[in-house]
């Protein structure tokens, strides 16, 4: 026995001294793509570019989605269209309906993330799409295509940043170090965000005209048209927005109104006729951190319970004519419960509910939140609107193709045409009213107001008890506080 | 094969037999994994084996003192390997074939070792001098052994007495036996987490549960593994997967002198826990069981039928609209139905546990298996573990020792689900129940539940939620090692070991239909699994050299290495046609919900070495170094060092000490400083990882891949350098003795996610800053209170205070609000000068009067505020209240806790109990708080009762109102302090007459209770609820999500 014992000693030591040299420090993840190895072919460049689509419909942290609640709450709570409902206990949420936000509400500063989160994947897309080969390519057009389809959401949101905060840091490169100090920089110009937005855009304008099969829903060059034309009248640079929308009309990209207004907001006709860009969703499995909000507007047949927003009263559904078929796509006072064949009528201060992102396919109806309504960024409807409202502005007066734009909309609607003979004044206001009823709940109105001019903001929020809040600082978002804490060289707004 | 091996072999399998054996058959068959244990061990008598005969030797051994027998004394013929034990009556007897003369080598634990010397074959009678108590006793230390005489660190066992008391997880056990160690269980229900903290928590964000070190194998409690995230709710303990009656011991090492051997891994403290072994000579068949029944110690106070409907006409009346009862209408509601009794039950807990355990001159083993059962008093919730153990040991020559040990155990858990009722609500289905109106019936007339709810949209019932969802956690855990102690030369020993612990989960989620799990989904089902693995090699030299008998050497060189590995993967699918196949085939399911699996890997490597030296057993100092490199650490910084140095001085030994030693039978000072550090980031965190995401084109899901985190080369540990200074002394004859420790631990460089300015596309990186330093007192007192030859008693009193700071969050932070649960204002904030787990809200003074508005007191901005709200205080100069009026409200940490914990013994009697509480530390009652904000859909608390209406404008809450916001109010930061009645036993032990006749070496019986009362002001559950178990930062937050329980027991102890 005991010779055998240096064997049985040895042999454990060899096991052991082969257990030392299998360790090795360094990390090889089994589960994890690290950047050094990715952004080497053109699938590669496909994902990247798909993961900044994915910013506009999903949050990193599981939060709310910009396109599909977040942004909602900055351009529509807070506008003189919609307010909180009780059953929303979020006082960032209710801050903002009431106009009483502060620097540091949670939500701003999500929108705020957001966009830069956007913005940043658009960035790194941008930038390792360029440094792959074009050989790397099967067609070389596509390498092109990709980085210019980033160019354009990185304009989408700069525009969005720039219209609710003014002058933002322009960042256009992915980070390179951790060391914060060497990073921070001071807000940039508004005028240098707004040339690099239209010089995104105009790249874009070369993207394909139309989608077919699995591409259909990526940015068009008729998208990069329309938000170059919508950041030109935000500008008011009526003649260089007039020569943007020519080109829609004339560059046979083959838009046009859905004839039932319904179907904007149909599963059944997304990425239509009248769709130029969307923000998509699905009815999914449950796929992580894509969730349509919007659509719980309706999450109960419970009359004691709300859905989390309403309008801010009942004068919002009373704008409607009683023959516009809008009114009845944009708010709902019942539901039909299959369950018990009974129809709820809900009446109570806080109705009409919205309706416009109310998935019905969906059975039962309490599953709003994998709702597969997309959300409209840019419609036709815009286009016809924009137009008139630059005809209007560069002529001094609304031509006749002017009124034929706003027109072609309110027939739609199944609204009689405009009074003919508005001097300009009076059709620019039928204009922009035209757009509020069109777009409640799209994440316009509170640019719009603004875009009259701060006053127009805080005389059309007073009109309500619970907005009275408003004063002209309003009219900019507060910087988040903490991103000033974090970067001395950021300014605050002015009021802020 | 001999007949010893081969009836090892039967054991083993019969072993693995019983741990298969499944629950499948149900509650009814609870008795056959006890029947399975007894067959198992039915082969037991045999092993005794015999040795061939030349001659006889003869002799008894008893204490010098007072002439005891002496059972268990080695005795060792000098030169030979022939070594006997003695039996209980002293005596022992070779049967060999050495001549005299010869001289007997004797050694007994506790006892001076001696050599006589023997001349012929009569029978000896020897007797051996007891040692000074405290100086020879050994004591486990990291990688070793150390007399206790020569320790320099702050090193605490568990007391005996304490490892006995029934728990599910031994955990449970480290509360109130040792001082400065913490344990607050995430709930109470069966199976769950809990967290503990040795000296305070280090980190803020990563890592501060200690080191375990069980038989030799380290593993870090990583609840992860038991958590694929198929099932919902609180998470399964993975402590729990070990069977706490197989434990002889538990030391904690607390100082940096004792815990810097473990290096990176040593900075939250090391528990070091070793199983119970076979002894010498002595055969003994041990079975211990207990049954008990457990209940729920308390009930929240909730609205009845007439006082919710009350509320709801309340709420009508601030919104403007029509009563929605009528006064007949709420007298006719009555008291409605009590949801929380209907989902409670008596439940029954019981444990069997049977061991085999022996030896002879060359082997020692253990074999023991367990049974445990316990129902949650909530309905369909329990746990139920089955284990079983091998430890064996034999020397192959006297120069060569192998050894094993093998832990196999299969647990099982059904927890309560984790739907939330809102989406602010605990996901929780109790939390579900607590809010479900009382004017709802549970059951309909004929007998099946009522599902009709009007004010929830899904038509369920949280009764049958709680009892038809399946949310079940299977875990099977081997944790094995082989080890090898070679004797190079006289002192130099080398020991290899190889270890490996496999920890499988497989979880199991179905939520019919019929349940809100499952009604929007139309069934939801889904299975996840994770299995990680960690293997373990040591290697180790140790030399023990001794010069004169007066310098003692003790060196420890080493080298290790642990790689990790785990793997998880869920699937799950919707819209089943039935639930005939519960969760077992998600092909049935009509839609797929896309897949997950991850991986990850890491190793460490490290050497380590120590010099002890001790000259006379008085002055002693340690040396320790370690240096550990991390897999999972930047590029730059793989490697850390960990030195540490400790001193101590045995006064007691001193020549001028004799005139005292009958009162100060001993006195020790100790002082060590040191650093030990902390890794505890996952794999991957230093990269710059891309994530997967989704988008859809044309309704078709694409995938996308982009950045989450930037690359940092020179993430690092955390590094804890601590410094203590203890003195151990006893007074007469060891009857009381004291052990006071002081100590100081700063700890710097924090992996903290660092805060980024949010326009770089990334929320914060990971990086090295900030420092936390905690610093304390601990005091440990022992007495043997009485000590007569029938009447013996037994008391520990353990106490412990310690501070907690944040000195530093990096460069520009001055403070960070950790999430809170969704839709909430956090409570706590993380801020320099503070503790963690501080609360920050505002404070209130009672509710507004209409003079008070016409004053103009400050009022709450944002919202409405009118008379009968509540009225918020503005801090000094504010004319309004903001944020910024928001305050430190207190915080989790006590400002002290202790333990008394006693063993008293007359004739056959015992009675033991523990006492143990915590002063000053609050709890933020978020359950509470959710519970009184009015709605129309929900339950309220029944604080809501006394609310300020005209007619009583005195009330204690304000005035219903919908769904107003829920603000962090130091109304619901409540003192949380307690003293708790842990545990009374009551044993009877049989005296050993009668049972000497049958045979029996020890039948005792016994009656005992678990937290009998418990004395607090905190209105939750339970005063020791900490919902979010494993983070830091959100330590002291009650989100109520299961009852506390009592628990009535019986049980027996039997030893063949």
């Amino acid at each position: 026995m005991n010779k055998h014992i240096k064997y049985i000693v040895l042999s454990f030591i060899l096991i052991s001294s082969t257990f030392i040299s299998c360790n090795k420090l360094v990390e090889n993840p089994d589960s994890v793509i690290v950047s050094s190895q990715f952004y080497q072919t053109s699938s590669d460049a496909v994902a990247a570019v798909n993961a900044v689509y994915n910013t506009l419909n999903s949050d990193p942290l599981g939060d709310f989605p910009m396109y599909g609640r977040q942004l909602n709450l900055l351009t529509d709570n807070a506008s003189d269209n919609q307010n909180f409902s009780p059953s929303n206990t979020n006082p960032d949420v209710r801050a903002l309906s009431t106009v009483t936000y502060v620097s540091i509400n949670g939500r701003i500063l999500k929108n705020w993330q957001q966009h830069y989160f956007g913005i940043n994947r658009a960035n790194i897309a941008i930038d390792n799409i360029a440094a792959i080969p074009a050989t790397a390519f099967p067609n070389p057009a596509q390498q092109t295509q990709l980085i210019n389809e980033a160019k354009f959401i990185r304009a989408l949101l700069y525009f969005n940043l720039v219209r609710l905060f003014g002058a933002v840091p322009l960042i256009l490169h992915n980070p390179t170090s951790v060391d914060v100090s060497s990073l921070q920089i001071p807000r940039t110009p508004v005028d240098s965000v707004y040339g690099q937005i239209i010089s995104d855009l105009k790249d874009a304008t070369g993207l394909p005209a139309t989608y077919t099969g699995a591409n259909i829903g990526r940015a068009s060059g008729g998208a990069a048209h329309t938000l170059l034309a919508k950041v030109y009248v935000t500008r008011k640079q009526w003649a260089l927005a007039q020569t943007e929308l020519q080109s829609i009309f004339s560059g046979g990209y083959g838009y046009a109104l859905f004839a039932n207004f319904k179907d904007v907001f149909q599963k059944a006709t997304k990425n239509g006729i009248e769709h130029i860009f969307s923000v998509q969703y699905a009815t999914n499995g449950g796929e992580a951190n894509t969730t349509q909000y919007l659509s719980q507007s309706f999450n109960s047949f419970n009359t004691g319970t709300y859905p989390i927003d309403i309008p801010s009263d009942s004068s919002i559904s009373a704008l409607f004519d009683t023959t516009d078929t809008r009114k009845a796509v944009t708010f709902y006072t019942s539901q039909f419960n299959a369950l018990n064949g009974q129809t709820i009528i809900y009446h109570n201060p806080y109705t009409p509910y919205f309706n416009k992102f109310v998935d019905y396919t969906l059975s039962p109806l309490n599953n709003q939140t994998i709702s597969g309504i997309n959300f409209p960024v840019l419609r036709y409807a815009e286009v016809l609107l924009l137009n008139a409202e630059v005809l209007n502005e560069i002529n001094g007066a609304p031509t006749a193709e002017a009124y034929s734009a706003i027109n072609q909309v309110r027939a739609r609607a199944h609204v009689s045409d405009l009074t003919p003979g508005l001097g300009q004044s009076d059709f620019r206001d039928s204009v922009f009213l035209e757009r509020r009823k069109e777009f409640i709940q799209e994440g316009q109105r509170w640019f719009d107001l603004v875009r009259q001019g701060g006053q127009v903001l805080v005389d059309a929020l007073k009109v309500f008890p619970a907005k009275q809040a408003a004063t002209l600082k309003d009219s900019l978002y507060p910087i988040p506080l903490t991103e000033i804490q974090l970067d001395p060289l950021l300014t605050q707004n002015p009021g802020w | 094969m001999n007949q010893h091996q081969r009836y090892n072999i039967y054991l083993l399998t019969s072993l693995t037999a019983f741990i298969s054996f499944r629950k499948r058959s149900g509650k009814k068959n609870q008795i056959l994994p006890v029947l399975l244990l007894g067959i198992l061990f039915t082969g037991i008598p045999f092993l005794l084996s015999a040795q061939t005969k030349e001659v006889v030797l003869t002799g008894r051994i008893t204490d010098s003192k007072n002439n005891d027998p002496l059972a268990g004394v080695v005795v060792h013929i000098k030169g030979t390997t022939h070594q006997v034990l003695t039996d209980e009556k002293g005596d022992f007897k070779f049967i060999t074939g050495q001549q005299v003369p010869l001289v007997y080598e004797l050694s007994y634990v506790g006892f001076k070792s001696k050599e006589v010397s023997i001349t012929n074959y009569d029978f000896t009678q020897i007797s051996l001098d007891n040692n000074n108590k405290g100086l020879s006793e050994v004591v486990v230390v990291g990688y070793g052994t150390q007399r206790r005489s020569d320790v320099t660190g702050s090193i605490a066992s568990v007391p005996k007495g304490l490892l006995s008391i029934p728990a599910t997880s031994f955990d449970n056990l480290l509360q109130g036996g040792v001082s400065g160690v913490s344990v607050t269980q995430s709930s109470a229900q069966p199976g769950a987490t809990s967290t503990i903290r040795i000296r305070g928590g280090n980190s803020i964000t990563f890592g501060n549960d200690p080191l375990y070190v069980i038989d030799g194998f380290i593993s870090y409690n990583n609840n992860a593994f038991s958590n694929s995230g198929a099932a919902t709710g609180s998470k399964v303990s993975a402590l729990a997967t070990i069977n706490p009656s197989d434990i002889e011991s538990i030391e904690i090492l607390k100082d940096a002198s004792a815990t810097a051997i473990y290096g990176s891994r040593g900075a939250n403290g090391v528990v070091i826990v070793t199983t119970r072994r076979g002894k010498k000579g002595v055969d003994e068949i041990n079975y211990s069981g207990y049954y008990g029944s457990q209940s729920a110690s308390k009930k929240l106070s909730l609205l009845n039928g007439s006082q919710w409907a009350s509320l709801v006409n309340d709420i009508n009346l601030s919104d403007g609209v029509a009563k929605t009862y009528s006064d007949s209408a709420i007298n006719s509601f009555g008291k409605g139905s009590d949801w929380q009794s209907a989902g409670l039950r008596t439940a029954p807990v019981q444990n069997h546990e049977l061991s085999v355990s022996g030896g002879d001159e060359k082997s020692r083993y253990l074999i023991s298996g367990n049974y445990y059962n316990q129902d949650g008093v909530v309905l369909n919730t329990n746990f139920i573990r089955y284990s079983g153990r091998l430890n064996y040991e034999r020397n192959v020559s006297d120069n060569l020792k192998i050894g094993t040990n093998i832990y196999v155990s299969k647990s099982v858990q059904n927890g309560l689900a984790g739907a939330a009722i809102t989406s602010i609500s605990p996901a929780s289905a109790w939390a579900t129940l607590l809010q479900t109106v009382p004017i709802v019936p549970i059951k309909n007339p004929d007998g099946s539940y009522n599902t009709v709810n009007p004010y929830i949209t899904t038509p369920t019932n949280p009764i049958q939620d709680i009892t038809n969802t399946t949310n079940e956690t299977n875990i099977t855990r081997t944790l094995g090692n082989l080890y090898l102690e070679y004797k190079i030369l006289n002192g130099l020993t080398l020991k290899v070991t190889g270890g490996v612990d496999l920890f499988n989960t497989k979880q199991n989620y179905y939520a019919p239909i019929n349940t809100s799990g499952g009604y929007a989904s139309g069934g939801f089902a889904s299975v996840g699994t994770v299995a990680a693995t960690s293997w373990l090699n040591e290697n180790t030299l140790t030399y023990d050299h001794s010069i004169q008998e007066k310098h003692f050497f003790t060196i420890l060189a080493g080298y290790t290495t642990q790689s990790q590995n785990d793997e998880s993967a869920v699937a799950s699918a919707q819209k089943f046609p039935n639930d005939l196949t519960s969760y077992n085939n998600l092909a049935y399911g009509a839609t797929a919900v896309l897949p997950s699996s991850n991986s990850h890997s890491s190793t460490l490597n490290s050497f380590l070495g120590r010099i002890s030296y001790s000259y006379l057993h008085k002055y002693n100092i340690t040396i320790s170094e370690r240096a550990d490199g991390a897999s999972v650490l930047g590029s730059n910084n793989k490697w850390g060092y960990f030195p540490s140095v400790g001193v101590s001085w045995n006064a007691s030994q001193e020549d001028f000490f004799k005139p005292i030693s009958e009162t100060v039978s001993n006195l020790k000072i100790r002082a060590s400083a040191g650093q030990t550090g902390n890794s505890n980031v996952p794999p991957y965190s230093s990269l710059a990882a891309l994530t997967p995401t989704n988008y859809y084109f044309n309704n078709t899901l694409v995938t996308g891949i982009a950045p989450v985190q930037l690359a940092n080369p020179d993430l690092k540990w955390e590094t804890t350098t601590q410094y203590d200074a203890g003195l151990d002394v006893s007074f007469f004859k060891s009857r009381i003795s004291l052990i006071f420790d002081a100590y100081y631990k700063k700890t710097t460089d924090l992996l903290l996610n660092v805060p980024f300015p949010l326009y770089t596309g990334y929320a914060s990186v990971l990086e090295n800053v900030g420092s936390v330093e905690n610093k304390g007192i601990e005091i440990s007192l022992n007495a043997d209170v009485i000590r007569s030859k029938d009447f013996i008693w037994h008391a520990n009193i353990v106490f412990a205070k310690n501070e907690n700071k944040i000195l530093s969050l990096g460069k520009g932070t001055q403070n960070f609000t950790p999430t809170a649960p969704t839709g909430q204002q956090s409570p706590v904030i993380v801020q320099v000068g503070l503790p963690l787990g501080t609360f920050w809200g505002y404070s209130t003074n009672g509710l507004l009067t209409a003079d008070d508005i016409a004053k103009g007191v400050p009022l709450l901005t944002g919202v409405p505020q009118k008379a009968g709200d509540r009225r918020y205080v503005a801090l000094n100069g504010h004319t309004s209240v903001t944020s910024s009026d928001k305050h430190n409200l207190g915080s989790s940490q006590p400002k002290f806790t202790y333990g008394f914990s006693n063993t008293i013994s007359y004739k056959g009697f015992d009675l033991s109990f523990l006492l143990q509480g915590s002063y000053g530390n609050k709890l933020f009652n978020q359950f509470e708080q959710i519970a009184e904000k009015p709605t129309l859909a929900l339950n309220a608390a029944g604080t809501l009762a006394n609310r300020w209406t005209v007619a009583n404008p005195n009330g204690l809450n304000p005035r219903a109102t919908n769904s107003p916001v829920p603000q962090v109010i130091d109304r619901y930061v409540e003192d949380a302090s307690y003293l708790r009645l842990k545990n009374l036993t009551l044993g009877y032990n049989l005296p050993k007459e009668w049972l000497s006749k049958i045979h029996v070496k020890l039948f005792r019986v016994y009656v005992g209770a678990q937290n009998l009362f418990t004395i607090t002001h905190y209105t939750g559950y339970d005063p020791e609820a900490n919902y979010f178990d494993g983070d830091n930062t959100k330590q002291g937050i009650d989100f109520g999500v299961y009852p506390a329980v009592r628990t009535y027991l019986v049980g027996v102890n039997l030893a063949l």
